[in-house]
């Protein structure tokens, strides 16, 4: 493992992507960056632009509207990387899913496009629970770069 | 005026030491967080022994969390994690009172196929003599049977429990065309030996 790996692993930085729904995730999410919480402690630190992020942390469910967007944002993020699904929404689509008919306007869960590698279930799921989603994370982006050398 | 002293007490201990919650708590080695809320609703957990499979929760679920699938002999109820709003509906509509929601919450897991996710319990299904097909499971049918001896008036007791033990193990369907005749001398519905 190189220096750069191994300064990822304790520094990973984490772009947030709403991708439609009703704000609480996000809310649980921005609390557990904040001080009381605090991700930051772990190294994380929030970017404003996913291509400088190592974790992609998705919340909510896809609307059809939205498809080319998380794509192309997962597209955005250098390898290695990792995608953390954070709430019911992200994880199952929740309240929007269908069996059949499927719904007119939203697709559900993001795994359905992009690969998803840590779920973190809830509605909301509590910071505590978010920060141990993120930690999952990290292992897995650890196992990510050993495994790209 | 308690509220207001907590709030001032909080405002004050922000000086003296940082806000941060400790993660994992360094309250005492047996608390995992610093801070669990009183009432929090984590996620639900089904006692085996009290569920009966009579599918209220399935009918009350709000997510779509809760399934139910019948194979030949067994009925599987499931709450799926990942679609759970932990909204505790399910709890409140259990005749038997055997979910309960744990403060747990922390379920984070890598794949969906993850038997963590999933809440499951299994129970033998009945079936019905005449058909074949499974109709209801056991446990619910035995549970019906004791609170209706529970409820039930003592002078009619005997006779409705005969009666129910005559129309037992017939599917509703089977019973409805076969539990019932009406008998052409007596203008009477009497129930059919051996149907």
């Amino acid at each position: 493992m190189g220096i750069i790996d191994k300064a990822r692993i304790y520094s990973p930085w984490l772009y947030h992507l709403h991708c439609g729904g009703c704000n609480g995730c996000d809310i649980e999410t921005l609390a557990a960056l904040a001080p009381r919480f605090d991700v930051e402690r772990f190294g994380i630190q929030l970017v404003p632009s996913p291509r400088h992020a190592d974790i992609l942390l998705t919340t909510g469910c896809v609307p059809k509207q939205f498809i080319p967007m998380v794509k192309r944002i997962y597209e955005q993020v250098p390898d290695p990387k990792v995608v953390v699904a954070v709430g019911s929404c992200a994880c199952g689509g929740s309240l929007f899913y269908d069996d059949a008919p499927e719904n007119y306007a939203i697709l559900g869960s993001p795994d359905l496009l992009i690969p998803v590698d840590v779920y973190v279930p809830g509605c909301a799921p509590k910071p505590e629970a978010i920060i141990n989603g993120v930690v999952q994370g990290i292992l897995k982006l650890a196992e990510k770069a050993s495994k790209k050398e | 005026m308690s509220t207001e002293i907590k709030i001032l007490k909080q405002v004050l201990s922000n000086y003296s030491k940082p806000m941060t919650l400790n993660y994992p708590s360094a309250v005492s080695p047996d608390r995992k967080y610093s801070q669990i809320p009183a009432g929090l609703r984590g996620i639900p957990e089904r006692d085996n022994d009290k569920c009966i499979g009579c599918r209220a929760c399935y009918f009350v679920c709000s997510g779509r969390a809760t399934s139910i699938y019948d194979s030949d002999a067994k009925r599987k109820v499931e709450i799926f994690l990942f679609r759970c709003t932990f909204c505790a509906h399910c709890q409140e509509a259990c005749p038997e009172e055997a979910i309960k929601m744990t403060d747990k919450f922390e379920i984070a897991v890598a794949k969906r196929e993850d038997p963590s996710a999933r809440v499951v319990t299994e129970l033998d299904l009945l079936k019905c003599k005449i058909c074949g097909t499974p109709y209801a499971s056991k446990k619910f049918v035995d549970r019906a049977y004791e609170r209706l001896m529970e409820k039930i008036d003592q002078k009619v007791k005997e006779t409705v429990s005969s009666d129910f033990k005559k129309v037992d193990g017939y599917c509703p369907d089977c019973r409805r065309a076969n539990g019932v005749g009406f008998d052409t001398h007596t203008k009477k519905h009497v129930w059919l030996e051996g149907a």
